[in-house]
């Protein structure tokens, strides 16, 4: 079981998210406060770490960089109530793994913990499988079985993304970000939606067992088996 | 209590101290004049009377009497006094009743007070004398009267003085009147400040003809409240747009949940009813959240993630992201970067002016239509143009959708925020960049940068660069 600590200063939220948390089977360590946060996040380990920018006490970023500095290594995802414009810079900068603004989706923070806790498969695999799916880094080929697919540059950067994070809610904020470096929600709502039906069009041909599934609301999932 | 105002003000007390210091500067002429007169006059005296002297003491002793009773003789206004006195000190003759005690024979000629055989009637004169010893042992004084250099003195007083009270008097006046001048323009202004305060906007100063500082100053001020005036305005209007462009969303939440609440018989019908909720109010969070960017930006606070930033790179990314959905409105999208150009700024948010500028050109550009991106680079600037078939902005329009919430009528029922351009405007003020709209038909947007580290604001020489392209097409 997966622990996660909280540090969050508003009862409310924090309330709403440990119990989100607890329904999807993580173990959630709640504290109000920074420096409170920062002796736990010492003391006892943690698989990921939720952390408020702004706290009473001790600022949120200044827990992560003392955590930093002692060697913790815990993968910490920072919250932000402000316009987190150059927030977002500076909380990466000191050592958070991931940025999330208020207000959030309850499925966007759990998408992205989990994204955190299962970091991508190894990096200097050369040949990504995932089901029938086979996808060859150095020859920029990929099929599905003993058919080729014929992808696009951007196609293939996609399918590469959501094959090393097979299983997983891809929300499309994250696809946005990862895939094409975008930090913030485009005008045209359903941009990534129509990325996604090209590529899903090519990957699951007729008659095919669908891999590329929609998850109504939130994002996508690659899954491997059905 | 106007009285005391008008003494007060600033303007009274420097023509009073400009009065003082003219009736200062009199009085000190005047005592300068009567010192020089006075100097000059007792010289005068003094050379007279030593003349006298050595030519009465060098006469033989016989006829020294008879030529002093001929010298006060000639004297008709009685100002000249001579005595000739034995070695013990008695008179022999003149009209000086004793030899003056202060008085040093064979010295310099000096004031000295003389007893004369006739007292004056009314003071005591001031006398220089000069004495001498004779051979025979007898002394002879001689003296004269200088009171003539007084009277001539107060004759000159009293003639600065009668200029100088109507200078002075003139001087107040002169105060006076400036100050009350002044002070009824204040009042003026004021009574108009106090209108301006309580709310009226479109009032302003008074603007005389005349080109005094009073009138510069409210030339001044009545400019700057035309632009407060469009600011609050502007503002105000904002304000009504941010409430009705969140109320439309709450309204569809708000209806959604009060008939799920007792229409919703079934959990799939209820969260269906909560999926739309999330929905509006996602959209209201969208406004929010855009709003707050938007202040950020304009607030000019960014400037953490500022590098090199490749604008050939962003816009082929750009058109990367957005080709599928051009595709799905069967609409050309296309960029051209022939140079690899850089500028100091930051990836993201030029990214996300671009992006949107493209969104837009999407949204509106007809099926069948083209939209281009072209990246033009001439020395130190770099000219991003975003093009397309679509309307364009007509010429009235360009300052209107530069501001927030504005959608023009033709698009009000296009979904968007509304935003989006003055997000563009914002981020490209914040690298100091300019944007310029080009002339309809045909939508024409462009970002002129400069190139390199240094974020100067883009030059003169640039804008007729493209003022000359631009007109070649429109």
């Amino acid at each position: 079981m997966n622990r996660i600590l909280l540090i969050e200063d508003d009862t409310e939220t924090a309330e709403v998210i440990v119990a989100e948390l607890a329904d999807r089977g993580f173990e959630v360590q709640w504290t109000a406060d920074g420096v409170d946060g920062l002796g736990r996040a010492r003391t006892s380990s943690h698989d990921a770490m939720i952390v408020d920018r702004m706290l009473p006490g001790m600022d949120g970023l200044t827990v992560i960089e003392a955590l930093r500095k002692d060697q913790v290594r815990t993968p910490v995802l920072v919250l932000s109530a402000l316009g987190a414009v150059d927030d977002r810079v500076r909380g990466l900068r000191m050592g958070g793994d991931d940025y999330l603004t208020k207000p959030f989706a309850l499925v966007e923070l759990v998408a992205r913990i989990e994204a955190l806790l299962r970091r991508p498969s190894d990096s200097r695999q050369t040949v990504l499988q995932v089901g029938p799916l086979q996808l060859d880094l150095i020859e920029r080929t990929a099929r599905r079985g003993e058919r080729e697919l014929d992808l696009l540059p951007r196609e293939f950067r996609l399918l590469e993304y959501m094959m090393r994070r097979s299983d997983q809610l891809l929300t499309r904020a994250m696809l946005l970000e990862e895939v094409w470096n975008y930090k913030f929600v485009p005008a045209t709502t359903n941009l990534i939606d129509v990325h996604m039906g090209r590529l899903r069009h090519k990957v699951d041909g007729p008659g095919e067992v669908p891999l590329i599934h929609n998850v109504r609301g939130s994002g996508f999932v690659l899954r491997s088996r059905r | 209590m106007h009285q005391i105002q008008l003494i007060r003000s600033s303007t009274f007390l420097w023509a009073l101290a400009v009065a003082a210091a003219f009736a200062l500067f009199v009085v000190a002429l005047f005592a300068f004049i009567y010192w020089k007169l006075d100097a000059y006059l007792v010289a005068r005296s003094d050379r007279m009377i030593t003349t006298q002297i050595r030519f009465i003491a060098d006469l033989p002793p016989s006829r020294r009497l008879n030529a002093i009773a001929d010298h006060l003789a000639q004297d008709s206004r009685g100002v000249q006094y001579a005595g000739l006195f034995d070695a013990g000190g008695n008179r022999l003759a003149g009209n000086i009743d004793h030899l003056p005690r202060q008085l040093e024979p064979d010295g310099a000629v000096q004031g000295v007070q003389l007893d004369l055989l006739q007292k004056p009637t009314s003071h005591v004169p001031v006398v220089r004398a000069v004495g001498r010893r004779l051979d025979g042992g007898d002394v002879l004084v001689m003296g004269r009267n200088v009171d003539e250099t007084r009277e001539i003195a107060s004759v000159v007083g009293e003639a600065l003085a009668l200029g100088l009270l109507p200078a002075f008097s003139l001087c107040l006046l002169a105060g006076a009147w400036l100050s009350f001048r002044a002070q009824r323009r204040v009042e003026e202004v004021n009574q108009r400040v106090q209108r301006i305060v309580a709310g009226e906007l479109r009032e302003r100063l008074p603007e005389s003809g005349a080109d005094d500082p009073f009138a510069r100053l409210a030339r001044i001020v009545n400019g700057m409240l035309d632009e407060m005036e469009m600011m609050i305005n502007a503002l105000a209007g904002l304000g009504n747009d941010i409430a009705h462009d969140l109320r439309t969303p709450l309204t569809r939440v708000r209806l959604a949940l009060e008939r799920g609440r007792t229409h919703a018989a079934t959990l799939e019908q209820l969260q269906d009813v909560t999926d739309k909720a999330i929905a509006g109010i996602d959209q209201s969070l969208a406004i929010v959240t855009a709003l707050l960017r938007l202040t950020e930006i304009e607030n000019n606070r960014r400037m953490a993630g500022f590098g090199d930033v490749a604008l050939d790179e962003i816009l082929r990314e750009v058109c990367d992201l957005y080709e599928p959905i051009a595709e799905d409105k069967r609409i050309r999208l296309g960029a051209v970067t022939e140079r690899h150009v850089q500028v100091w700024g930051d990836r993201d948010l030029l990214f996300e002016a671009v992006a949107n500028l493209v969104d837009n050109a999407i949204k509106f550009t007809p099926s069948g239509g083209r939209v281009e991106l072209r990246l033009d680079a001439e020395d130190d600037t770099a000219l991003v143009r975003v093009s397309d078939t679509g309307p364009g902005i007509s010429e009235q329009e360009r300052e209107a959708v530069l501001r927030r919430f504005y959608r023009s009528d033709k698009m009000r029922n296009t979904p968007g925020v509304g935003l989006g351009l003055s997000l563009v405007a914002a981020i490209v003020k914040l690298h100091g960049f300019r944007l310029v709209i080009g002339p309809a038909p045909g939508g024409r947007i462009e970002i002129l940068a400069s190139i390199g580290r240094a974020s100067r604001p883009v030059t003169r020489r640039s804008r007729t660069l493209l003022h000359a392209d631009a007109g070649g097409v429109g």
